[in-house]
């Protein structure tokens, strides 16, 4: 597929305010890239900046040789990266089918995007049977399974998803992050921004940790599973909340 | 009984005409979340669109309905963008800041048209001007039942667009969350530029068949902005479905009063009323979106 997602440098923030002072990321293919930070460590507005939610103010954001800086959020899709926003972002109107109908949305044939869609929902039997139901009904729960669903249909080479567990009961966590393993076993890279650390971790093939806008780490899980300062402070209680 | 009867189906024929004439202004509302003071001016432009045609190539106003869609689609096509823009910026309060921006562009329309076509008021000829249709008991003038129609058409057209076609599910995805559309590839900033241009188009259409019906002078804009909002809230801000509903009590309120009340006392009553929803159901009648 494509290459590596680069994040070099990325400056960005709302309105006047830069949230994100330089932070860089690298994402592998089909590997899971983890981000965990305290609330207001600038962890959503760095995949808001990547997405092109937000304008980057500086950096860089390419992936494999392509240069996506500055790209506007409807181009990124056609290149292939995908943002799930916190609480998936299904929208409520519509019916299950039709949300899944607009992830396919950047493609051109609608006759491949609705075989594309058979093949993907013969996987969530839930959604399977209530295709037809208004997603703004379903439990939280089962909205995640959509957006998640729906992420796929473009067939992207990386999902970025904000806090996927946020919300959802314990049982409903460990289907969210099955699904989010399964999309890694599909070869697509994910970068997943997690409060969830005890859930998040264990799937996570490597690990940022962002503080104040900046980047305050970066390894393999085993790595930050060694560091004994990082642990007291990021899976202590101290801080993940 | 006779009266009555005759009463509800000019109510049912102006009702049709103002759905015709909110159903854009509501669609705009829906997805640029802008209240277009403006929407009485497209009215009164339009309605001036279809006198000049008249008088200048002699087309009658039911053939140049179209060409004042497509002329008007594609002002509002070009003016759409900077709507957005005003809309999306960052400063403090952009819906005010819209809301300031259309009424400007309201004042300028006006006095536009003053400065250009003075005071009077125009009429506007068709084939169907003076003609009647008789059923039974009850008269229906032609010119009103074929603006009707036509008004049926364009609603028809509306919806057939919303919910059969890729545009019109990216225009009610727009509708429900601008950033998530974005994020599905839909490219916000134009679909949003099409909308304003489809309700220029529909809007100025909607002036022409009341122009053929009443007339037209640089002063009617404002009335018809105030039928648009009452329309737009007794539906419920958003919601084009409701829209048909609300225009066909409109009309038939109009119609009413009218007939059994008195012409002068329509818009006190018309005001009393929206008062009353909006102190009852400041949701609408139907209180959802597109």
């Amino acid at each position: 597929m494509s290459g590596v997602l680069n994040v070099t440098d990325l400056k960005t923030g709302y309105g006047k305010q830069e949230i994100v002072h330089g932070i860089s990321i690298t994402a592998q293919p089909g590997h899971i890239t983890c981000v965990f930070g305290p609330n207001g460590s600038g962890k959503s507005t760095v995949i808001k900046g990547i997405a092109g939610l937000l304008p980057p103010w500086a950096g860089k954001i390419t992936l494999g040789d392509a240069d996506l800086t500055g790209l506007p959020v409807h181009e990124m899709v056609r290149k292939g990266i995908v943002m799930m926003p916190q609480g998936g972002g299904v929208f409520p109107r519509f019916s299950v089918m039709e949300n899944l109908r607009m992830g396919g949305y950047s493609l051109k044939d609608t006759r491949e995007v609705d075989d594309r869609i058979e093949t993907l929902i013969a996987d969530y039997p839930n959604l399977q049977r209530r295709r037809n139901v208004a997603a703004g009904s379903l439990s939280g729960g089962e909205q995640m399974m959509v957006a998640i669903a729906r992420a796929l249909v473009p067939n992207p080479a990386f999902v970025m998803l904000d806090e996927p567990s946020a919300g959802l009961s314990p049982a409903l966590v460990n289907e969210t992050m099955d699904r989010v393993l399964a999309l890694r076993e599909r070869g697509v890279g994910v970068i997943m921004i997690e409060q969830n650390i005890r859930e998040a971790l264990p799937v996570a093939d490597s690990v940022y940790i962002f503080a104040g806008g900046k980047n305050k780490f970066s390894g393999t899980r085993d790595d930050i599973r060694s560091d004994e300062h990082l642990m007291s402070i990021y899976m202590g209680g101290t801080v993940s909340e | 009984m006779d009266l009555f009867l005759q009463t509800i189906i000019n109510g049912v024929l102006i009702g049709g005409i103002l759905i015709s004439l909110t159903i854009g202004f509501q669609l705009t509302f829906g997805v640029l979340h802008v209240i277009d003071f403006a929407v009485g001016g497209w009215v009164m432009l339009g309605g001036y669109a279809a006198y000049w045609l008249v008088e200048l190539a002699g087309i009658d106003p039911f053939i140049s309905i179209f060409l004042v869609f497509a002329l008007f689609a594609l002002i509002g096509g070009a003016i759409g963008p900077l709507i957005y823009h005003v809309r999306t910026s960052r400063y403090a309060r952009p819906d005010l800041m819209a809301l300031a921006f259309t009424f400007g562009l309201f004042l300028l329309m006006r006095g536009g048209a003053l400065w250009l076509w003075s005071y009077n008021s125009r009429n506007v000829e068709s084939v169907f001007s003076g003609e009647f249709l008789t059923l039974g008991p009850v008269t229906i003038p032609l010119l009103r039942l074929s603006a009707f129609l036509m008004a049926i058409v364009i609603c028809l057209g509306v919806f057939v667009l919303l919910y059969r076609t890729r545009f019109g599910m990216a225009v009610r995805a727009v509708a429900q969350n601008r950033d998530h559309a974005g994020l599905m590839g839909v490219n916000v900033k134009r679909v949003s530029a099409y909308v304003y241009g489809l309700y220029t188009g529909i809007t100025a259409s909607a002036g022409v068949l009341i122009a053929t019906i009443y007339s037209v002078n640089p002063s009617v804009g404002i009335r018809y902005t105030l039928f648009a909002f009452f329309v737009a809230v007794l539906a419920g801000l958003g919601s084009v479905g409701g829209v048909l509903i609300a225009g066909l009590a409109l009309g038939l309120m109009e119609s009413i009063v009218s007939t059994y009340i008195g012409t002068r006392y329509s818009l006190l009553v018309v005001f009393g009323v929206l008062f009353l929803v909006l102190l009852v159901a400041p949701k609408g009648v139907l209180g959802r979106g597109i």
